[in-house]
């Protein structure tokens, strides 16, 4: 956000506690969802708008916004709880979550989602996206930034490596892409699935400049993303968040079957309890 | 090259056309038009940029890129990169000119072209070289499906351009059109015909280009130009032919092709390169399924099949789109 003052970490931790509240209210709303993923993002989310981003809720289409394009589409019950945080639509809307005509479906839509910068939910066009958005902003002489969060198992996707590549060709200093390396994917365990690893060895001999960080871990995220705008070299900016699926709600942050989960109305009371809220609903 | 002639012609030992242009003998051509249209329109429209997945030099716009060098993003063989970058530089208000080959265009960037482009409305030119059966060189780059992939694909226009005096003026049409477009093009030197036939490109417009008491071809692409040959050549057998040409295969001009196909007593034929599925013909089939007129169609189209490779004028006469095949597919109809 445009920040008159920079927010104390204890100021982001309320922030992103909110979030994580509103992405429960969201799931108890269709009682399942992609929980964990919210509960585990949530700190990367914060940090990159409430610290990072130039952006003005009460006017989105702001030219010189950083851009943030959600490449994981499913992440909408994340994202979604971070522009009601910051005002973008009233807090009251996130009950409409993946209703029928809601603005808020499961995955957001560029054209009626407000804050959606792109529509995503076919994983690996985030990066290819903001490939072509960096080049667009670049030419107008803009300053801005496009943020691109992708997920671990985005970086199986071909088209993030076509988008790689290029990025470091044209120099595309002004993407900053967040990954979220919560170890999770639809059919088990991200590095069972597909070992992409060692992705910091990876991106950095595809020419980006590299961060991995706790991502759950305010004080590092904080460092981790002005590193990334301070950065000298005309390079693409890439932070791995290593995440824990679930955060902040102990029974689920263990859960081995994390991807898209169902609870039980005491399950939900648990999940508000150990945020320190309770249920809206 | 009269058809019996044709149909004893041997197969040669040729190597195939791989980036041939379809021009029949007896056409003035014209270079690179689409290059050139490109260039002139981006002199006055700075919002327009020039991309390619390594196919510049083949698909003309490589003469934009010599002229405008720092307004043309080389994207490399990565065409779903391009699609979805060509996406992203719209969002932030340019006007990309993308062109990679027909195949390519369709096949490979399906996804990226439907979420990035369609779904989000960006206005993105995808430019598709090698349409239909322009090469010999065989199923990889023959794009007997594109318009079909296309046309099924909500909020896309698709155009099939029919020579040098159209290309020059959609070019321009489609910059001005604020939307996501694929079209055909025509490369290298092109035939130039329909400056004979008082011809204006209108978007999602046909236009009557000759007509006829006895057979209404409804056309698109070069085959309204050997649609136009065929008619001149039947004409001597005393056959009366009508040539109603559809640059603009979505969204279709309904009431214009049912004008003319309500007309009583005329075969009624479709021309196309490109696949009998999914095309122009199934479109006109449809059209006129739904208008409850019970009018019989013939189409002229490329079978449902991989075609060979070889040398064009062999495959398109094999397939049925050469001039001589459509003369006797429409006598034998008749």
């Amino acid at each position: 956000m445009v920040q008159e003052a920079k927010l104390h970490n204890s100021q982001l931790a309320e922030r992103a506690g909110r979030v994580r509240r509103n992405a429960l209210v969201m799931a108890e709303t269709q009682g399942q969802g992609y929980i964990a993923q919210a509960l585990g993002v949530a700190d990367v989310l914060s940090v990159a708008y409430f610290h990072a981003m130039q952006v003005r809720p009460e006017q989105p289409e702001w030219e010189e916004r950083d851009r943030f394009l959600l490449s994981v589409g499913h992440y909408g019950i994340a994202h979604y709880a971070v522009p009601a945080e910051a005002g973008y639509f009233p807090e009251d809307e996130l009950t409409t979550y993946a209703a029928d005509d809601s603005r808020l479906p499961m995955s957001g839509m560029t054209s009626y989602t407000p804050g959606a910068e792109m529509s995503g939910g076919s994983i690996g066009l985030g990066l290819p996206m903001a490939v072509g958005m960096s080049m667009g902003l670049k030419r107008k002489g803009s300053k801005s930034f496009v943020y691109i969060l992708m997920g671990d198992g985005e970086l199986a996707e071909g088209p993030t490596w076509e988008a790689a590549i290029s990025a470091a060709n044209y120099g595309l200093g002004n993407i900053i892409a967040p990954v979220d390396f919560n170890q999770v994917q639809a059919d088990g365990p991200s590095m069972k699935v597909m070992n992409t690893e060692p992705v910091v060895d990876k991106f950095e001999a595809f020419g980006f400049y590299v961060q991995r960080v706790d991502g759950n871990d305010l004080p590092s995220l904080v460092a981790a993303f002005d590193n990334a705008r301070e950065h000298p070299e005309p390079k693409p900016r890439i932070i791995i968040c290593d995440t824990k699926m679930g955060c902040g709600v102990d029974f689920l942050e263990g859960r081995e079957k994390s991807h898209f989960i169902c609870l039980g109305d005491d399950d939900w009371k648990r999940a508000y309890a150990a945020l320190g809220e309770r249920s809206k609903a | 090259m009269s058809g019996a002639d044709l149909k004893q012609m041997k197969t040669t030992k040729k190597a195939p056309d791989v980036t041939a242009s379809a021009v029949d003998e007896g056409h003035r051509t014209v270079p690179m038009p689409f290059g050139h249209a490109l260039i002139k329109l981006a002199e006055t429209r700075p919002e327009i940029v020039g991309m390619s997945a390594d196919l510049a030099k083949y698909t003309d716009i490589h003469i934009f890129a010599e002229r405008f060098p720092d307004r043309f993003y080389q994207m490399g063989m990565s065409e779903q990169l391009m699609a979805t970058a060509a996406g992203g530089l719209a969002k932030e208000g340019f006007v990309p000119f993308a062109t990679t080959y027909a195949t390519f265009a369709s096949r490979r960037c399906y996804d990226f072209m439907s979420q990035a482009v369609a779904e989000q409305d960006a206005n993105v030119k995808l430019i598709g070289g090698l349409p239909g059966l322009t090469t010999g060189y065989g199923p990889s780059h023959q794009a007997t499906d594109d318009i079909a992939i296309f046309r099924a694909m909500p909020n896309m226009t698709v155009i099939d351009p029919c020579d040098a005096y159209e290309i020059e003026q959609m070019v321009p049409a489609i910059a001005d059109y604020p939307g996501p477009v694929y079209t055909r093009i025509l490369r290298g030197n092109v035939a130039k015909v329909l400056d004979e036939y008082d011809y204006r490109f209108e978007l999602g417009r046909s236009a009557l280009l000759r007509g006829g008491r006895n057979v209404l071809i409804v056309s698109t692409g070069f085959m309204t130009m050997r649609a136009l040959d065929t008619a001149k050549e039947l004409q001597a057998d005393g056959i009366d032919v009508a040539v109603l040409h559809v640059p603009t295969i979505k969204p279709l001009d309904e009431t214009g092709i049912l004008r003319e196909v309500r007309r009583t007593g005329r075969l009624v034929v479709t021309a196309e390169n490109h696949s009998i599925i999914g095309g122009l013909g199934e479109a006109v089939a449809s059209l006129i399924g739904r208008s409850g007129m019970g009018v019989e169609l013939r189409q002229i189209a490329l079978p449902d099949r991989f075609l060979d490779a070889g040398t064009l004028g062999v495959l398109q006469h094999r397939y049925g789109i050469s001039r001589a095949a459509m003369c006797e597919s429409i006598k034998r109809w008749l």
